[in-house]
């Protein structure tokens, strides 16, 4: 017998190997969107919490750090800093930036009030709360 | 019926089939057995939450399922055969009957699924249950996109698109419903039996 | 060229090109404030100079799918492009509104940024790799929308080949799961749940149809080799990716508020991700030993066995590294990711972007190839840029394994910017070695005024 390989054949293992797998890929969504209310605490998202995922987006906190692993790698993890430094230290921290020591790294100032900073405490303290399954292996992210 | 010696003891140089559905069947026996070695590590770092777990799975229902895709297999072996000698609408019923066995095989599973969400289990209950249920819905899904393999296969015949000297598609559909009953001899024992 | 509409292409090509000196250029700048941590502060924050470097990336690969999709598109449907002037226009508006947005990202604060575009009405900024204004997204559907159209009506009225489809599906892919950019729920694992439907079925999904067909193209343009034989193959490689790279996207899903089963899941389907990318080398080599003609342009050829190379180095052994979750729990976002990075996206479409460029502009510019002594020079680039990814990868790894030891293992784990001072060693070697990649990239940019030599023009 000569060997059949036949792009019709390929085609359809592409297009069915496709569709096949992006089915199995939105049934293990499904599963998941059903499971995360129990990982996540959504229950504690106040308003607090919402507007600290605002400010920690507008002010691009991502471009240098990490939050559960992702992100920039310039700067600490965040989604433990909760627990690390807990809320007043946060709070200080960012108002006191930039430190200004020569040839460190240095984090803007945000201009932030003491409003704006309580939500990005409670927001940071909500995303610690998340079940990452024991992610970071240690406080120090 | 007179066996043609030649077809039933054909030695193939290649894989009998279209080659592409090798690349598919290499990379689905490539996934499952990468679960199984999975599995085999999970089960010897936690084997008496997997031994204990175990107990609470139907076994009957696996083994008659077993035997359901055993037959469904021969069924298209038959099928292959008939197509070899040019009966097309033999062959088509063959494909028929081993689709109907996997619409039996699809039954059992489902009331066997069905008797364990009612238990409340799920993806997320344990390691075993989480592989239980992957493997299982993951082969589950296999049987129904080799039915509808077949399906376009059984019609194409019933058209007689096929005949003794091209039955390439029979083949091809052949070797990933094999594929699909093989997964399952793999996947009964370890999963179900073996402790 | 075969069709005058291919010129086209030849914008798109250069504005690629351009953008790409911009992105290194910033990445030396990051590079540079990762040893010297006030350089440029305040004028250029370290995460302005990042969003400008992975938007310019992002960008500048765009340009060049649409420049090579401008340019292969007329050739496979054997029809002129069903309005060229659209294309331009799409051409100039992509453009515009991409400086535009560099512009702001440099001129004012992001947070002013997001006031002055209105992203209070739909917040979708400050999210890794989708940092563009609302009215940047909205400009980058209608871009993108503009461009398919006239791309799937060129395709409608003329050869319907398979790497036209592959193509047609790569793109339309790309414009679908960037949709997923708008939606940004106030739950953070929900927002990162669906942040990569966008980021990884582009760059693990979609993307990939696109490199393959933009490949098995100048493959069939610089080894004469059958249609037929590299159709199927790009068929059965296309196919590998998805299988494995859907589900593949569990890999994201081990630490960010999941369940835990994704860590099964990702393990074992990205563990095969590397198969469709060895596949896709193997597939490269072996069209070009069964070639049927010798075309003159051997820098393109040499560029399209590179990506082969070199994607699945970076993207397939470098992601497979650490996309086990056992490994994966101590290297996950360090400096191990980012070597990963840095060499997938150079490998795999990087290099796939200028080899189409090294086949096409020559053609663009009436010649079947360039002079000897300009193929020459490029090829130099070739060796300078590709070298140097490598090198940067290894320090990278390096910095990122040390990274790991010293902040993550052990009884007492040090601080994150103690570890840092720890490993400023290869930080400085990563950016030395980024001005040698620069080189390159000046010498491919230089290859093509080089007047010395004969350019090829026999067809």
């Amino acid at each position: 017998m000569s060997e059949t390989f036949t792009k019709a054949m390929a085609r359809n293992i592409f297009y069915g190997g496709a569709v096949f797998f992006f089915l199995l890929f939105l049934g293990l969504t499904f599963d998941t969107m059903q499971q995360l209310p129990g990982r996540d605490h959504r229950e504690n998202i106040t308003d607090s919490v919402v507007r600290g995922k605002h400010l920690w987006e507008t002010n691009n906190c991502i471009g240098c750090h990490t939050l559960l692993g992702e992100g920039a790698y310039f700067a600490p993890e965040l989604g433990n800093v909760y627990a690390r430094r807990g809320g007043p230290f946060i709070k200080a921290w960012i108002a006191a930036q930039p430190t200004g020591s020569p040839g460190r790294r240095q984090m803007p100032n945000f201009n932030l009030n003491d409003q704006q900073l309580d939500d990005l405490v409670a927001f940071f303290k909500w995303t610690g709360e998340i079940n990452t399954a024991k992610w970071p292996p240690n406080i120090e992210g | 019926m007179i066996n043609n010696t030649r077809t039933s003891h054909e030695i193939h140089a290649t894989p009998p089939g279209d080659l592409a559905i090798w690349f598919f069947i290499y990379a689905e026996l490539l996934a499952f057995g990468v679960f199984f070695v999975a599995y085999a590590f999970a089960r010897a770092n936690n084997v008496e939450l997997f031994n204990e777990s175990q107990q609470h799975l139907n076994r009957t229902s696996g083994a008659i399922n077993t035997l359901v895709l055993i037959t469904s297999s021969y069924f298209m072996v038959r099928a292959v055969a008939a197509i070899k000698q040019g009966l097309s609408n033999s062959c088509a019923r063959w494909i028929a009957a081993a689709i109907g066995l996997g619409f039996v095989f699809l039954a059992i599973k489902i009331a066997e699924f069905n008797a364990t969400f009612a238990t409340g289990i799920s993806l997320s209950t344990n390691t075993f249950y989480m592989f239980y249920l992957s493997l299982t819905l993951f082969h589950f899904m296999h049987v129904i996109l080799g039915m509808v393999i077949l399906a376009a296969i059984m019609v194409k015949a019933l058209r007689g698109g096929y005949s003794a000297e091209n039955h390439i598609g029979v083949e091809t559909g052949a070797s990933y419903w094999h594929m699909v009953d093989l997964l399952w001899i793999i996947l009964f024992p370890l999963v179900y039996v073996i402790r | 060229m075969q069709y005058q509409s291919q010129a086209v292409a030849k914008p798109y090509f250069i504005a690629a090109i351009g953008l790409f000196v911009g992105q290194i250029i910033f990445g030396l700048i990051m590079g540079y404030q990762y040893v010297v941590g006030d350089f440029l502060f305040p004028e250029i924050p370290f995460n302005v100079a990042r969003m400008v470097h992975t938007n310019l990336l992002i960008v500048w690969l765009l340009f060049g799918f649409m420049g090579a999709t401008h340019y292969l598109i007329p050739e496979e449907a054997e029809t002129e492009l069903f309005s060229p002037k659209l294309g331009l226009i799409t051409f100039w508006v992509f453009l515009v509104a991409g400086a535009l947005t560099i512009v702001g990202y440099l001129m004012v604060p992001y947070a002013t940024l997001a006031a002055m575009t209105g992203n209070d009405l739909l917040p979708t900024m400050g999210r890794e790799f989708l940092e563009q204004p609302l009215i940047t997204k909205v400009g980058i559907v209608i871009v993108v929308l503009t461009f398919l159209f006239n791309i799937s009506m060129t395709v409608l009225k003329g050869r319907k080949t398979s790497i036209s489809l592959v193509l047609l599906v790569g793109l339309w892919g790309l414009a679908i799961f960037f949709l997923f950019s708008f939606y940004n729920p106030s739950n953070l694992v929900l927002d990162k749940y669906f942040w990569w439907w966008t980021v990884h079925l582009w760059v693990e999904g979609v993307w990939e149809l696109i490199l393959g067909a933009m490949l098995a193209f100048v493959l069939i343009k610089v080894t004469g080799v059958d249609r037929e034989v590299i159709e199927k193959w790009l068929y059965v490689i296309i196919a590998m990716t998805l299988i494995t790279g859907i589900i593949g996207t569990g890999h994201h899903y081990f630490w960010i508020g999941t369940p835990e089963y994704w860590q099964w899941f990702g393990s074992v389907f990205s563990a095969l991700e590397p198969i469709p990318f060895f596949m896709m080398t193997v597939f490269a080599f072996n069209m070009v030993n069964r070639r049927r003609r010798e075309h003159p342009n051997k820098a393109a050829t040499l560029w399209a066995l590179g990506t082969g190379v070199m994607a699945f180095l970076g993207a397939g052994v470098w992601g497979f590294l650490h996309t086990l979750a056992p490994v994966n729990f101590f290297t996950h976002g360090t400096q191990v990711t980012a070597a990963h990075g840095h060499m997938a996206f150079y490998g795999a479409y990087v290099m796939v972007n200028l080899a189409m460029i090294s086949y096409a502009m020559p053609m663009l510019r009436g010649r079947t190839a360039n002079s000897g002594a300009a193929q020459t020079l490029e090829m130099w680039s070739f060796w300078l840029m590709t070298v140097s990814i490598v090198f940067i990868t290894l320090f990278l790894t390096a910095a990122g394994i040390l990274q790991v030891w010293l902040q993550r293992m052990g009884d007492t784990p040090m601080g994150f910017m103690a570890a840092q001072d720890q490993i400023m060693i290869f930080y400085w070697l990563r950016e030395i070695t980024g001005f040698v990649f620069l080189l390159g990239l000046v010498m491919y940019i230089w290859s093509f005024f080089c007047k010395k030599g004969e350019a090829q023009t026999a067809a």
